[in-house]
């Protein structure tokens, strides 16, 4: 609001066109916020008023001031909770229209975690299904004994990254596995990056603004012997690293070389255009002395403990003691919404302590 | 959506192609399978040795998936790797139309992919091999990649025809009189070859999936048996035809692939007999010296 005043001021008769116009359009972006700010004020100075008026003498004045006091308290905290985060909490990064990779690795935990990545993986699957996004499993390293190593899913859609950045961290499952004759429950744990699939995809293969080829070493692994005519086994794998920030990606899942060298060169942007996201989240941060809690990555985000039947989500404090209702995608669309309202309402806050 | 499979085919396939393979290439048949019961049936095929490729029918090479077929030599990702990079090096265009000839084409995927490469009418292919199973499957292949094919080979099409033309010729290119073959309208600006270089000796050591079901007439260096035979018989046969009054354009290429530990020779005789002045080598990308390339 300071800013607008700033502005409003600075619009003389004798600004040059350049600057009237750049004045214009900080004041039309501010536009939505004015008018809520506005609204805000009046609805509080009507608030004021009916405050007093709750300790008229007359009963029947004080039963009208109670009912509008409600009503106005409502109103002011809908414009708290949903109007203002909306319009304050910066829309720089337009991150709305990317889709998404979801990498599962098994961690701790043995053929247990294995098991889960199998699951957690279904339950994306069916989420994306719901969702109406279209997902596909890109590698998966399946192990003897059942389950994955790792696995690699591509979520296409409206809103896939939005939706699902704030599942990026460690998954831990609770629970008595098929193999336990004493029925001991066993913890283990998934650990899920997800990472946003940049709009320009075909510049993957050429140098970028994400990184420069020549930064790039591109390597085939396991040996073939003599190669050539002498044999004919499929081996296809390759392997990425981006010398500058020692990330590598492997690719093996597809029957050509050439295929899997362009999937990894894929994903290899994914995973630098999320690390410059996550590199402006924490600059932002910074700048906002220290406020908003950065995700770390190795953090336990979720719980999923089968003996009770609940999935508790430790950011938002949240438990669903129905863990099929998580699973199957429904009751996991309303922890992923709580995660998005979370976020809003903590870069909010940070807004609102700079203010 | 993968799914669990019974532990059983995994193990066995795993017997036969290690660990690490077992779970791609179950993948992969799974995708091809109709039902249980026909995935069962691939993975025994598998695991009694054929080749992969022949079981799926199909090998992608570049942007492209080719048909294969026992007993047409399977395209390997070596030669995959260097047309790609070949179709780099080279820039014909429809204004400046150049004349591929491929020796020992197989599948035809090394003229194919690089009639797919370039730009419309800027190439004219003629793929030769002495087996019909071979030409047969390139022409195939041509169709499938929306490569027109044409009967006879004549530059002067490329002007008056939109795409890139591939013509197969059913013939021994090691004959007396293959150069003067009535299909062929020299000279060549590019001459490619992916020849048999097995030596005899490397042969019988080679694995079953390779030696029953992949022609040996693709794979064996030296057609007429000699016990000290290096494999090199066809670069010497490649070299005379380069080295044809008329037959390589100036300043036209040849690139040929070579078996492990032969580039020097066939550099040799590249420069020797061919009467290619300048000479390359180019390595695989698992560092074997894979290529060699000769220019006019």
């Amino acid at each position: 609001m300071q800013q607008r005043k700033d502005v409003e001021s600075q619009i003389t008769d004798d600004t040059t066109p350049d600057d009237r116009q750049r004045f214009m359009k900080t004041l039309s972006e501010t536009d939505a916020l004015f008018t809520e700010w506005q609204e805000w004020q009046s609805t509080k100075e009507l608030l004021d008023e009916t405050h007093a008026m709750l300790r008229d003498p007359d009963s029947s004045m004080r039963a009208m001031a109670e009912e509008e006091y409600t009503t106005l308290n409502d109103k002011l905290s809908t414009a708290l909770q949903t109007t203002f985060p909306k319009l304050l909490v910066p829309a720089s990064d337009d991150t709305s229209k990317l889709s998404a990779y979801v990498e599962l690795k098994a961690g701790v935990g043995g053929s247990e975690a294995s098991l889960f990545v199998d699951d957690l993986m279904r339950m994306y699957l069916r989420l994306s299904q719901s969702m109406q996004w279209d997902a596909t499993v890109v590698s998966a390293s399946e192990i003897d004994g059942g389950g994955f190593r790792d696995a690699m899913l591509e979520v296409r859609g409206t809103n896939v990254y939005d939706s699902l950045r704030w599942e990026t961290g460690v998954h831990r499952v609770q629970r008595v596995p098929a193999t336990e004759t004493k029925g001991r429950t066993h913890t283990s744990t998934v650990t899920v990056m997800v990472m946003p699939i940049p709009e320009d995809e075909a510049s993957a293969e050429s140098s970028n603004e994400l990184y420069s080829l020549s930064d790039v070493r591109i390597e085939v692994m396991r040996s073939r012997g003599a190669g050539g005519q002498h044999v004919n086994k499929t081996e296809s794998a390759v392997r990425l690293t981006h010398i500058p920030t020692g990330i590598t990606v492997s690719m093996q899942d597809e029957r050509s070389q050439h295929q899997n060298r362009r999937r990894a060169f894929r994903i290899l942007q994914a995973r630098l255009l999320d690390r410059k996201l996550t590199q402006d989240v924490i600059d932002r941060r910074d700048a906002r002395r220290d406020l908003v809690k950065s995700a770390d990555r190795s953090e336990k985000i979720r719980t999923y403990n089968y003996a009770q039947n609940r999935v508790t989500d430790h950011r938002l404090g949240l438990s669903v003691k129905n863990i099929t209702a998580v699973m199957e995608g429904e009751a996991l669309k309303d922890i992923l919404d709580g995660l998005v309202k979370h976020h809003e309402a903590s870069v909010l806050e940070s807004v609102l302590a700079e203010a | 959506m993968p799914r669990i499979l019974p532990t059983e085919l995994f193990a066995l396939l795993s017997k036969h192609v290690g660990q690490d393979s077992a779970g791609m290439e179950l993948r992969w048949l799974r995708a091809a399978a109709r039902d249980p019961h026909h995935l069962q049936s691939l993975v025994s095929r598998r695991t009694s040795g054929e080749p992969l490729q022949y079981i799926l029918g199909t090998q992608p090479f570049g942007p492209l998936e080719l048909l294969t077929r026992r007993p047409v030599l399977i395209p390997r990702p070596e030669t995959e790797h260097w047309t790609l990079r070949l179709a780099e090096l080279i820039h014909p265009s429809s204004q400046d139309p150049i004349s591929l000839l491929d020796l020992c084409t197989g599948s035809g995927c090394i003229p194919l992919l690089l009639c797919h490469l370039w730009p419309p009418g800027s190439v004219q292919a003629v793929g030769a091999d002495i087996s019909s199973d071979a030409i047969q499957l390139a022409v195939e292949n041509a169709h499938r990649c929306g490569i027109h094919v044409s009967t006879f080979h004549s530059l002067l099409r490329a002007t008056d025809s939109n795409g890139n033309t591939f013509t197969p010729l059913l013939a021994d290119i090691r004959s007396l009189d293959f150069a003067q073959s009535s299909a062929l309208r020299s000279p060549f600006h590019l001459i490619t070859s992916n020849p048999p270089y097995i030596t005899h000796e490397d042969y019988a050591k080679l694995s079953p999936s390779v030696k029953a079901y992949e022609d040996p007439r693709a794979l064996l260096g030296d057609p007429q048996p000699t016990p000290y035979g290096k494999g090199l018989t066809f670069y010497h046969d490649i070299a005379k035809l380069a080295a044809r009054e008329g037959f390589l354009a100036r300043n036209g290429v040849v690139a040929v692939e070579v078996g492990i530990g032969q580039a020097e020779d066939v550099q040799r005789i590249f420069q020797e007999e061919g009467r290619l002045r300048e000479t390359e080598i180019w390595r695989d990308p698992w560092e074997v010296q894979r290529v060699v390339i000769g220019r006019r």
